[in-house]
């Protein structure tokens, strides 16, 4: 299955022997990385995988501790960012910062024209017209005039792709472009990738999803914890092999999965419940710029039940969910508890009076307390539980609880008290998602509870999830853009679009795919409107 | 890669880690052990005093000075140190401390009731701090701007209330300098302990808990609905009740002398005793028993100073200014940029 296809002539970086350690990991061990002229080379595996090291390797932002990097026959040595991009090798991800304030071409102009230069003349016209060159040449569509913040994150990445096209760029490296991007993103950008390669580019591409890396590379390679598992022509692979290589011994865990939960049996309703939440008729008003405002929401949660909001982004489904703890502005409309209209003032409020916790989408910004331990992260939503005389710390509390939540996670710490931000990407969403659960809510909203962890951590969360859900009887929202996630989830499916929800689905053992294809047909109709 | 190969690469790298494990060791200690970033400066300081200068330093008298200047330093840096650890900065310490002398004073002065006096001067703190933390957390100030007005207003009130003449012989606080035990002041005893009971209180109170949680992340310790904007309050509050506690305790600390320019700029003695006692100004991290060795480290440097022969008020700002820029990155490091 490897094959290191050494054609000198073709290749046009090669990466040999790669090793890499940080303090207390192999981040990589003895890797070898080839890119041959014009192709899409994939760079796959689960985070924590290497592949991003990698990448930094090779645009010099990493020094390897053993290794050669040869481009073109030659061996070369970056002291830092600046050579590789002098040989024409850029690396392009979600979190490089673009001026927000400035020009679409200006942040253009700053990070590819006059990269490097202290003082150039600049000439607005001129550097307009050779980016209008560009946009035909490779395809792309992007008003140069926009200001770099109301762009979305697709958009965002062209702007990142003209610059490093506008320095000539022989090599761009893809860093997980589509993970913050709905599907409509992700395939503008896979055409633009794809047209940069009719022209000549290479192109590394870094990314955990397995469909995409068949959709867009030549070429596939596979790490798995800090080793290279094997390249693999794109040509003769199936889903299932990647997945194997990628996975290791948990392949089985990953097909099982959707078996396993859709097969619990869900309680037959009586008509005359009453729903722990209700919304009639919600409609609201941004408090961001960037909000979606709900038009016309209705929806019921009932106690104990596992609900899934899917939609992209733009659905609206955060905003729902901050709604619920306090975060948004009703104009028309009510939220029912258990049948009295409430008015819900802040999360604090909402957690309290209600038991309604929220967990928001973005890790790093709302979620995690960095300087906290893994044991304080989990009970700060719970310090009620675990106080006397509402004030007084029962560390001993605390320690049980964080314990106990680390384990039905399966929480991989070195103990609950060492940082939250010593632990891997997924085990600290894992952290979150124990958060939220340890608060003994009622209601517990998870916004995008899987988003950029790996597989393997994914199917832990999710069945944590339902688990805990169905024991304890809490119901969940879960708000997610991957059907997948809804669908192996949920007991029932509600999906929105633009700040309304179209279609509620019963989801059961024996319909997930009926109901996976209706949502995809779904999603393909509201997608053609525009 | 053959076993023989892996085996020998263990080797290798066992033995540059035993090479390198003293000086790893000590800083991964000094890393993860909050209490090491002012107790190891604070070892530091005190060895170099006695080398330098054995026969006066550690004179019984001299040492009593120490301990008792550093006391309402400590309790000023202890207030700071509880609203930097949130994330805030609180630039009234020195004013409040100078208004509560103040006060001190002149309560005594109408009354002789020494209680009567002390418990006002401390609740005049505790007002202020009131003020500050609702201008905070009830009116979104940014703490920095609204202080900086208090800074301003309360050195005002100062000077309005005395026309600018001191009050003198204030005799009858001379208690708090009675030995404790040899040349340990009482007042010592009082400011430690007072930063003893702080650590508890930030450690093992959900109030504690929640103002570490806000320097770290605010965002998500509101949304995981904790009482961010009380704790918030409070912290001010009780800042402000500490800074009108320092202010008593510099009526015998200033020989019984009250003066409307009692305490003038102390809140930058309060933010470096702060950050020496390790308390980073990112907010979120630093150990509660931090503002007490720090509030020493600065009294031991004013001190030498002046042993040594520089007496200049000037110079001795100057090496305080430099200290504060040389211990600041050393605990914003980490940091990608400061606003």
């Amino acid at each position: 299955m490897p094959t290191n296809a050494n054609n000198e002539d073709n290749v046009l970086l090669l990466a040999e022997n790669i090793t890499k350690r940080f303090p207390g990991t192999v981040a990589l061990d003895n890797v070898t990385f080839d890119l041959k002229y014009g192709e899409v080379h994939g760079l796959l595996g689960q985070n924590g995988a290497g592949k991003s090291t990698l990448l930094k390797i090779l645009y010099g932002y990493y020094k390897p501790d053993n290794g050669k990097i040869i481009i073109q026959g030659r061996e070369t040595r970056f002291r830092n960012t600046a050579d590789a991009r002098k040989y024409g090798i850029i690396l392009v991800n979600q979190e490089i910062t673009l001026m927000p304030h400035l020009a679409v071409y200006e942040n253009i102009a700053l990070l590819g024209f006059l990269w490097g230069k202290a003082f150039s003349s600049f000439n607005k016209n001129n550097v307009k017209y050779q980016i209008k060159d560009l946009m035909d040449k490779y395809g792309i569509e992007l008003n140069p005039e926009l200001k770099v913040r109301e762009l979305n994150a697709a958009n965002k990445m062209l702007v990142q792709i003209l610059a490093a096209l506008s320095m000539n760029a022989k090599v761009i490296l893809f860093d997980e472009p589509t993970s913050p991007m709905s599907l409509r993103e992700t395939e503008q950008i896979l055409d633009v990738i794809r047209s940069l390669k009719k022209s000549g580019i290479s192109i590394t591409f870094v990314t955990h999803k397995i469909q995409e890396a068949i959709e867009i590379c030549d070429r596939i390679t596979v790490l798995r914890n800090g080793k290279a598992i094997g390249t693999v022509n794109n040509s003769n692979i199936t889903e299932k092999d990647l997945a194997e290589m990628m996975l290791g011994t948990k392949l089985k865990e990953f097909y099982l999965i959707k078996e396993d939960w859709a097969g619990n049996a869900i309680k037959e309703r009586k008509k005359s419940e009453i729903p722990l939440i209700e919304l009639q008729d919600v409609y609201t008003v941004p408090i961001k710029l960037t909000d979606v405002p709900l038009k016309g929401v209705n929806m019921k949660i009932y106690d104990g039940e596992v609900i899934a909001v899917f939609g992209l982004i733009g659905a609206g489904k955060s905003e729902l969910g901050r709604l619920l703890v306090g975060l948004g502005k009703i104009i028309k409309g009510r939220i029912l508890y258990y049948g009295k209209s409430i008015k819900i003032k802040s999360p604090t409020h909402a957690l309290e009076k209600y038991k309604i916790a929220y967990l928001p989408e973005d890790r790093k910004t709302d979620g995690i307390i960095p300087h906290y331990s893994v044991a304080s992260n989990i009970s700060v939503s719970a310090l009620f539980l675990i106080s006397k005389a509402k004030f007084l710390l029962d560390l001993r509390r605390e320690h049980d609880l964080a314990t106990t939540m680390i384990r039905s996670f399966n929480i991989r710490t070195a103990s609950p008290y060492v940082k939250i931000t010593s632990l891997s990407g997924g085990n600290q969403q894992k952290t979150l998602v124990a958060r939220g659960l340890a608060s003994r809510a009622k209601l517990l909203i998870i916004d995008e509870p899987t988003v950029g962890v790996d597989i393997g951590a994914k199917i832990e969360i999710r069945k944590t999830i339902y688990k805990l859900s169905k024991e304890d009887n809490i119901s969940v929202l879960v708000l997610t853009s991957d059907l997948d996630e809804a669908l192996g989830i949920a007991d029932r499916l509600y999906f929105m679009h633009e700040g309304t929800v179209l279609k509620e689905y019963i989801i059961k053992s024996d319909n997930v795919e009926d109901v996976r294809k209706k949502v995809i047909e779904d999603l393909a109709q509201v997608s053609s409107y525009i | 890669m053959s076993s023989s190969d892996s085996k020998s690469e263990t080797v290798t790298v066992e033995k540059r880690k035993t090479q390198r494990s003293v000086l790893r060791r000590f800083l991964d200690f000094y890393n993860q052990q909050e209490i090491a970033r002012p107790l190891i400066p604070f070892i530091v300081i005190l060895i170099a005093s006695i080398t330098l200068s054995p026969q006066y330093f550690l004179s019984p008298s001299n040492l009593k000075v120490v301990l008792f200047q550093s006391a309402p330093i400590t309790l000023l840096a202890l207030g700071e140190g509880m609203v930097i650890i949130m994330g805030s900065i609180d630039l009234t310490p020195g004013s409040v401390a100078g208004l509560s002398a103040l006060i001190t004073g002149l309560v005594t002065l109408s009354t002789g009731n020494i209680v009567l006096a002390m418990t006002i001067a401390v609740l005049a703190g505790l007002a202020v701090g009131s003020i500050n933390g609702l201008l905070v957390s009830k009116f979104k100030v940014y703490s920095f701007i609204a202080t900086l007005a208090g800074l301003e207003i309360w050195r005002a009130v100062d000077l309005t209330i005395t026309g600018g003449s001191p009050i003198y012989g204030l005799t009858q606080y001379s208690f708090f300098m009675n030995d404790f035990h040899t040349f340990i002041p009482l007042i010592f005893i009082i400011a430690l302990a007072i930063n003893l009971v702080f650590w508890y209180l930030l450690t093992r109170t959900t109030w504690g808990r929640i103002i570490y949680g806000i320097g770290s992340n605010e965002e998500a310790v509101r949304l995981a609905g904790t009482h961010a904007d009380l704790a918030k309050f409070l912290t001010f509050a009780i800042a402000g009740l500490l800074y009108g506690l320092a202010g008593v305790m510099l009526v015998p600390t200033g020989g019984y002398v009250v003066d409307p320019w009692t305490a003038y700029g102390y809140e930058l003695y309060a933010i470096a005793a702060a950050v020496l006692g390790g308390i980073a100004l990112t907010g979120g991290t630093g150990h509660p028993i931090g503002p007490f060795f720090g509030a020493l480290i600065l009294t031991i440097l004013t001190d030498i100073l002046i042993i040594m022969g520089i007496t200049q008020y000037t110079i001795q700002e100057i090496i305080i200014g430099i200290i504060l820029i040389a211990a600041a990155p050393a605990l914003t490091r980490g940091l990608r940029w400061v606003k």
